[in-house]
């Protein structure tokens, strides 16, 4: 009998602690930062986002950012609040943000949702296509009070591109094969913002429509795609030793256009596959791959 | 006809468990527990002193961050961390009871790899709509978790009502199975979607609303109290079922009774927290060695054990390799094996091992 | 004298093909001690099954003092029947007090803990069964015949008026064999209890038991799949003076006896063709 009384003096305490809860989150729900001024103190869970912030001109009220945001150099200098997949909160908050720029994915977004429900304002920011990273810039420079200079980031990375399109304008697609890992080797496939980058630089990608983003892909499938291009982006570190690998390790799925014609590089893989506002420059890069003739090297 | 055992002479192994010896193992697995919640709430990757968090600031508009990591982030993962441990071992010590096998844990009956396939469908799927501010990832890992428990069972009670072999092997076959489908969905899967499911997959404590807390909670400390009333009848049917029976013990009911609320445990537990091995299997066996297999004291002590581990892996997690953070999962492991070798070597002289 | 379990025609097959129980009827009479003999797999450990409610009959009905064994409950059962089967080792190292007090279980119900009557029942048990210096070690660390007596004294424990054993003695020496019979003869007198134990050895229970069970395996040849349904007689029962005779115990195991009187009761001794007193086999003695 005495269990019983037991169990329930525990299950009344259960519904006590319970209402408790919900009347604490009553009181302490007013979201700081929403009194529309605009944020002074700012956090970036991104590298592409901690340049989106720098090139708005907001490079003072960035306070911290992830251990990978590496450009601008400034950025290396801010204090860190752990890695892009590995983002350490109390480290955010202890930095007693305005506003905290995180990107959609579920870890970030994840982070955003607990970060809103202490109270902090959080911007959750898609950014997987050049589409999605205009949107993203005017939607952080809205919330950062830098719509001005949203704009105009947005205008000069667009006719930045432009100029290119137009310089290539009318001339015959070069097909590309963009290989993100060699090991198994995987390819960029068509529906990537790189195969968007690849396009805005006037070139094809070499593989047709597949199931993944970044499908595996077999030599046979090389073989037939018979690009004439062949980029690699790689790490700092092991460019030299890969390009000097390179002919080496084609020769081995024939005779490819590429190979013969030694079109093949070894390019910056950090500048390329971040998407952000050196976007003009990442496609300028993979322009003077696909027409060095016009580019100049 | 019986095994050819040999006799060993050994020293006398546990006393008869009597309700003052349980009061106060109990109690103190209790103290233990708070003491170390509280020590692992002050340790993390921002350093934070208590006084700073507790004093007043003197401008009540400026929040005081030592004050916010203390309660909004670092109370309500050592609470998870708590809860979550706890329902592994105590789901851990019925499934070894039932099962009647020493190397049963929680995930045998394809609760990992039901969870697992419900995480990853909610992560590809791409829903975003969350239920009560939750992410979708938990609530399909919890219906995930479950709907494989329900089908193991049906699966097992095809070969013969209740035979433990045949739900061992049928948890085998359909883990397996559903296993092949995670690693097809995995080799499908975007690169990011591909990290968040490895990363739900190993484990972690993520800070959570406190809400989801007192409902998780809350279902988990009923489900092992009920498990605690099922104590006695663990005891017999560990022997045998057969026996069981004979003593009066109604086994069909009481092991679906114990099967159901430990399934239930684990899902939340997993659907909270993502797959924390280790946990399940060893402190059931660690808090034997020491105590006995008397499951109305194993059952509530391995439960406080259990958290106690978890609270510390947690937080050693954290810590170790600050900023960075190690998943869970790897810290339990490496710790959880070294200390049960230990313990093995001092008490092993005490147990019997099944050959 | 009342009843204490009635068995009418009762059949049962493990298989839906095969019948190992076919047409079965007895009484045990409340307080009798009641030997069950007959050759392997003619369903003697089957019978004491069915009768302690672990397996239920193809038909047939066995009625526990008066009522229905379906009706009981298991707990129910449990207060009335103890069954002791065959010992094994089971897979946690609780030690032979520990095991010894579950017995008590069906007494004390949800969640409760042990007595101090509880205990001394369960020590006395022990000292019964001569297992008392065992009582903190582990089942796995005793001997076949040790674990046998242990399992004999948490059956004590479970202290219900009726007490099934499955081979009780298989695995005792000399001293412990007639000790454990002393000590069912004298529960069975002292406290009236019902005992129904199958046994191997047939001296024993004649000298012993006050009734036996003969179970006869089905005639022609017995295969898997046969069905013996040819209206045999399966079972006898009796006074173990009328039942344990050369005739019946030949006819049953299909084995010719040596068999002598000891005093009030026989012995019957299997001598096969290469023992040294073969010739002697099928004669009676004095």
């Amino acid at each position: 009998m005495r269990k019983w009384w037991l169990l329930s003096a525990a299950f009344v305490l259960w519904l006590i602690s319970g209402y408790g809860i919900v009347q604490s989150r009553q009181r302490d729900a007013s979201p700081a930062g929403s009194d529309g001024r605009e944020p002074v103190r700012i956090v970036s869970m991104a590298p592409n986002v901690t340049e989106i912030l720098f090139a708005l001109g907001l490079g003072e009220n960035v306070v911290a950012v992830t251990q990978d945001s590496d450009y601008p150099p400034a950025a290396l200098e801010k204090s860190q609040v752990g890695t892009f997949w590995q983002p350490n909160m109390e480290a955010v908050v202890a930095n007693q943000p305005d506003l905290v720029v995180t990107l959609a994915f579920e870890q970030q977004r994840d982070l955003a949702r607990r970060l809103r429900r202490m109270g902090l304002r959080c911007l959750v920011v898609d950014i997987q296509s050049v589409g999605d990273l205009y949107d993203a810039i005017a939607a952080i420079g809205d919330a950062a009070g830098a719509r001005v200079q949203a704009g105009a980031l947005c205008d000069n990375i667009q006719s930045e591109i432009h100029k290119l399109q137009q310089a290539t304008a009318g001339m015959p697609r070069v097909k590309v094969l963009w290989v993100v890992q060699r090991e198994p080797l995987r390819v960029a496939g068509r529906d990537t913002f790189i195969n968007e980058i690849i396009e805005l630089a006037s070139g094809e990608n070499a593989i047709g429509r597949t199931l993944h983003k970044y499908p595996p892909i077999g030599a046979e499938q090389i073989i037939v795609s018979a690009p004439e291009v062949i980029i690699e982006p790689t790490m700092v570190q092991g460019q030299a030793e890969r390009q000097q690998q390179a002919p080496a390790y084609w020769s081995r799925f024939g005779d490819l256009p590429a190979l013969a014609n030694e079109r093949i590089y070894v390019i910056d893989g950090d500048m390329v596959s971040r998407l952000g506002p050196r976007l003009h420059i990442a496609v300028e890069a993979v322009a003077k791959c696909l027409r060095p003739e016009l580019f100049g090297e | 006809m019986s095994s050819a055992g040999t006799i060993r002479r050994v020293r006398s192994v546990h006393r008869p468990l009597t309700p003052r010896m349980l009061l106060f193992r109990i109690v103190a697995a209790v103290v233990l527990l708070v003491l170390i919640m509280f020590l692992c709430s002050l340790v993390g990757p921002q350093d934070i002193s208590l006084k700073a968090a507790m004093s007043r600031p003197a401008n009540p508009a400026i929040a005081n961050p030592s004050h916010q990591i203390l309660v909004s982030v670092r109370i309500p993962r050592v609470l998870l961390a708590a809860m979550v441990g706890a329902a592994l071992a105590a789901s851990g010590v019925t499934f070894q009871a039932l099962l009647r096998n020493p190397l049963a844990d929680p995930y045998i009956l394809g609760i990992s790899s039901g969870a697992g396939l419900g995480a990853m469908l909610a992560i590809i799927s791409g829903f975003s709509w969350t239920l009560w501010g939750r992410s979708p990832i938990a609530v399909f890992a919890f219906g995930g978790a479950l709907g494989t428990v329900w089908l193991v069972w049906a699966i097992g009670r095809l070969t013969g009502k209740y035979h433990t072999t045949g739900l061992l092997l049928a948890g085998v076959v359909v883990n397996a199975f559903f296993s092949a489908l995670i690693l097809f969905l995995v080799s499908i899967a975007k690169s990011q979607e591909l990290q968040a499911t490895m990363f739900w997959l190993m484990g972690n404590m993520i800070e959570e609303d406190f809400l989801v807390l007192w409902v998780g909670g809350g279902c988990i400390t009923a489900g092992i109290v009920a498990l605690f009333f099922l104590s006695p009848q663990l005891n017999i049917i560990s022997i045998g079922r057969q026996d069981a029976r004979s003593i009066g013990v109604s086994v069909e009911r009481t092991e679906l009774a114990a099967f159901a609320v430990s399934a239930f445990i684990t899902a939340i537990a997993v659907s909270m927290s993502g797959l924390i091995g280790f946990v399940g299997l060893i402190i059931p066996h660690a808090v034997r060695l020491v105590l006995g297999p008397d499951h109305r004291q194993l059952l509530p002590v391995s439960s406080l054990i259990g958290a106690v581990f978890l609270v510390v892996a947690d937080t050693v997690a954290r810590v170790i390799v600050a900023p960075a953070q190690l998943p869970v999962g790897v810290v339990t492991a490496m710790i959880g094996g070294p200390f049960f070798l230990i313990l093995l070597i001092r008490y092993s002289r005490k147990v019997y091992w099944p050959t | 004298m009342t009843n204490a379990i009635q068995v009418e025609h009762i059949a049962f097959g493990y298989w839906p093909q095969s019948l190992v129980l076919e047409d079965i009827s007895f009484t045990a009479r409340a307080g009798t001690f009641l030997a069950v003999v007959g050759p392997n797999g003619v369903g003697k450990s089957t019978l004491i099954a069915i009768l302690g409610g672990l397996l239920k009959p193809r038909s047939g009905t066995v009625l526990l003092d008066g009522r229905n064994l379906r009706s009981y409950s298991t707990r129910a059962i449990a207060r009335k029947i103890t069954v002791v089967r065959q010992e094994f080792i089971p897979a946690f190292g609780f030690s032979v007090m520990e095991t010894v007090l579950m017995a008590r279980t069906p007494h004390y119900g949800q969640l409760g803990f042990e007595s101090q009557a509880d205990r001394d029942l369960a020590a006395q048990a022990l000292s019964l069964t001569d297992t008392t210096q065992f009582a903190s070690r582990p089942l796995a660390n005793l001997s076949a015949g040790e674990r046998q007596r242990v399992f004999i004294a948490r059956a004590l424990a479970q202290d219900t008026p009726i007490l099934l054993l499955d081979e009780p003695t298989s695995c005792l020496d000399f001293r412990h064999q007639v000790g454990i019979y002393d000590l069912l003869k004298s529960i069975q007198l002292e406290k009236h209890r019902t005992i129904v134990a199958v046994t191997h050895d047939i001296n024993l229970a004649a000298q012993y038991c006050d009734e036996a069970l003969l179970l006869y395996p089905p005639c022609g040849p017995s295969d898997a799949e046969g069905t013996a349904s040819t209206g045999q007689l399966r079972c006898r029962i009796g006074d173990t003076s009328a039942i344990l005779t050369p005739q019946e115990i030949e006819r049953a195991f299909g084995t010719r006896v040596f068999s002598g009187v000891v005093g009030r009761e026989r012995f019957l001794l299997p001598l096969g063709t290469r023992a040294k007193d073969a010739g002697l086999s099928g004669r009676t003695s004095g």
